[in-house]
């Protein structure tokens, strides 16, 4: 609802936001994607190098931190997905059963509250090759037990997943928890009726109707994953050798540590193309959903 | 991005114990007791000396609890070339939090309250952009934001990071606020307009006290994003202004000689606590930050 009574006033109030959307987001995301297209090192040049204007990409797509960092990017997003079904089933179980919700959804919720630095460390102490998980294993009589992924370029990666999967898997559930609310109870009711077994009915039933809860999950995770940085940093610090760079860490380090300001605008400028890549198919079908919501309301 | 109102619940039948329902909470224990594992390694460690340690039974509870790998953490590990322990860094963090909590929730409040009610022409389109940079990544504005804070003369100090915080929320809180404050009723305003209340007026008497709910959740969201912010307090801070979480992770990843386990769990846990005991008290507040920070298709 708006009204008319004075139209100066709250454009003036409003002048800060934009101020800063023009500025700090648009503006800057300009400035970076021009600087992508310049030769520019440590200091900015604002001349766009005519010569060969994608000299930066060229040497970012031949760049192998580069490729090891989008093929991780790959390996988390398949591999955190297990976090999106693992906070499915915790979400249907705790529908089902409702005896104890409030206190199973605390314990699934609390990684959540805690710093993705503190996670790192937490996860890292598990994985220690000396004194960790594989060490007490053994103790415990598990002579063939190997956990010792961090050090292993192979594995490192894996470790950093499971580290993602428990500190998100709360998130999806209780996004799960509020979708699995919503749908009708009488599907249950008809469904017991016509004598469906409760797998068929979550297979066939439930989880088709909450595409939609499943689609915002998708891409949560997904922007979730491009952004990935902290856990990293906290748990491998992006060894052993580059084995698990990701985007987020490989611009952060060729901006931080190479100070090459062209190069690292290029990875910038991918990570923004990455993540529309991600989110524009996601305004498309929020918009379509409205529309065949608008629709069935007629 | 709504914030859902507290569900309604229905007084159900309280239900006989099957078989089924056993099976079921085994399942939700075992998980649950998944989910404590590093929480209670962490606070098993940071209780033992190190000789204990070295045993490698790392899920076994210490043979004498000793709080020493606590108060080293607190007063004198070292985080890069200061040996002041976390302290420091926990003071600049509670530093830090006061001027991002006030600055970013006045900004995206009133930018909120404004586009929700009040008639300006371009909101729609505003709204959409606000809605893509909520999702913009951080890196593609970094250098432009570090040039711009050089400008300012305030790069490196607690100024530089509230700064970035207040810049970084605005477009997720304006959102938030905006669609909590379009479900008011409209009569109540075209009221308070007749009244010949202003902007700010109707702003400070009836919006402002109508808030308080979407107020506690928005504090909690922000109070433990910016707590546990590592990215914008190491890229925008100095060395006397950095964050407990930088500190933690100068701690954990420089390696000087022999590596102190408990101290470093210790110190993982002191960084924890504060929004852990915000999430333990306030929990229900922070399901409802979650569910309004995410986008809901």
């Amino acid at each position: 609802m708006t009204f008319r009574w004075s139209r100066i006033t709250p454009q003036i109030a409003l002048l800060p936001a934009v101020g800063i959307t023009l500025v700090a987001f648009l503006g800057s995301i300009g400035w970076t994607v021009l600087m992508s297209f310049t030769r520019s090192r440590r200091l900015p040049e604002y001349k766009i190098d005519m010569e060969n204007p994608f000299r930066q990409y060229n040497r970012l797509f031949a760049d192998v931190g580069w490729n090891i960092s989008i093929s991780n990017l790959v390996v988390l997003a398949l591999g955190s997905a297990m976090a999106i079904v693992l906070g499915f089933v915790l979400a249907a179980l705790i529908e089902r059963e409702r005896r104890g919700e409030d206190f199973f959804r605390t314990v699934f919720l609390y990684p959540l509250a805690v710093s993705l630095i503190v996670t790192g460390v937490a996860w890292r102490w598990i994985f220690n090759p000396q004194y960790g998980i594989e060490n007490a294993l053994h103790a415990l009589g598990w002579e063939s037990a190997s956990f010792n992924w961090l050090s292993d370029p192979q594995t490192a990666m894996y470790s950093i997943i499971i580290a993602s999967i428990w500190q998100s898997s709360g998130f999806y559930m209780a996004l799960m928890l509020a979708g699995l609310k919503g749908i009708n109870t009488e599907i249950w009711s008809a469904a017991r009726i016509d004598g469906v077994s409760l797998w068929r009915v979550y297979l066939e039933i439930i989880i088709p109707m909450m595409r939609f809860t499943f689609l915002t999950c998708a891409i949560l995770l997904s922007l979730g994953v491009i952004k990935a940085f902290d856990i990293i940093l906290a748990m491998t610090n992006g060894g052993p050798g580059q084995s698990t760079w990701v985007p987020a860490y490989f611009t952060i380090n060729a901006m931080s540590a190479k100070g090459n300001l062209g190069f690292a605008s290029a990875a910038a400028s991918m990570m923004l193309l990455i993540t529309l890549a991600v989110f524009l198919p996601l305004v498309a079908l929020t918009a379509w959903q409205q529309r065949q919501a608008r629709k069935g309301a007629h | 991005m709504t914030v859902d109102a507290p569900p309604v619940m229905f007084p159900r039948k309280p239900k006989r114990i099957t078989g089924k329902s056993i099976a079921v909470l085994t399942l939700l224990t075992m998980s649950a007791l998944f989910f404590c594992i590093p929480l209670y390694v962490l606070v098993v460690t940071s209780f033992k000396d190190m000789d204990q340690i070295r045993d490698g039974a790392m899920f076994a509870m210490p043979t004498t609890w000793s709080l020493e790998a606590w108060r080293f953490a607190w007063f004198e590990a070292c985080s890069g070339l200061s040996c002041d322990g976390l302290q420091a860094g926990f003071w600049n963090s509670v530093v830090i939090l006061a001027p991002s909590l006030v600055a970013s929730i006045t900004l995206s409040m009133i930018t909120g309250y404004a586009l929700a009610l009040w008639e300006v022409r371009w909101s729609g389109p505003f709204l959409f952009l606000l809605f893509l940079c909520a999702f913009v990544p951080f890196q593609i504005i970094m250098y432009p934001l570090i040039r711009l804070t050089v400008q300012m003369g305030i790069y490196g100090s607690i100024t530089a990071i509230a700064f970035v915080h207040t810049v970084l929320a605005m477009p997720v809180l304006t959102l938030i606020f905006r669609n909590y404050y379009k479900d008011i009723p409209p009569e109540l305003i075209k009221a308070a307009i007749m009244d010949s209340g202003s902007f700010w007026r109707i702003f400070v008497e009836i919006i402002l006290p109508m808030s308080g709910n979407i107020l506690i959740v928005v504090l909690i969201m922000q109070i433990t994003s910016i707590w546990n912010d590592y990215l914008i307090g190491v890229t925008f801070g100095g060395l006397g202004t950095s964050p407990m979480t930088v500190h933690l992770a100068n701690m954990v990843t420089v390696s000087t000689g022999t590596v102190s386990y408990n101290v470093n769990m210790a110190a993982a846990l002191l960084t924890a606590i504060p929004p852990l005991v915000i999430y333990f008290v306030l929990g229900k507040f922070f399901v409802q930050g979650i569910a309004a920070g995410a986008i809901k298709g």
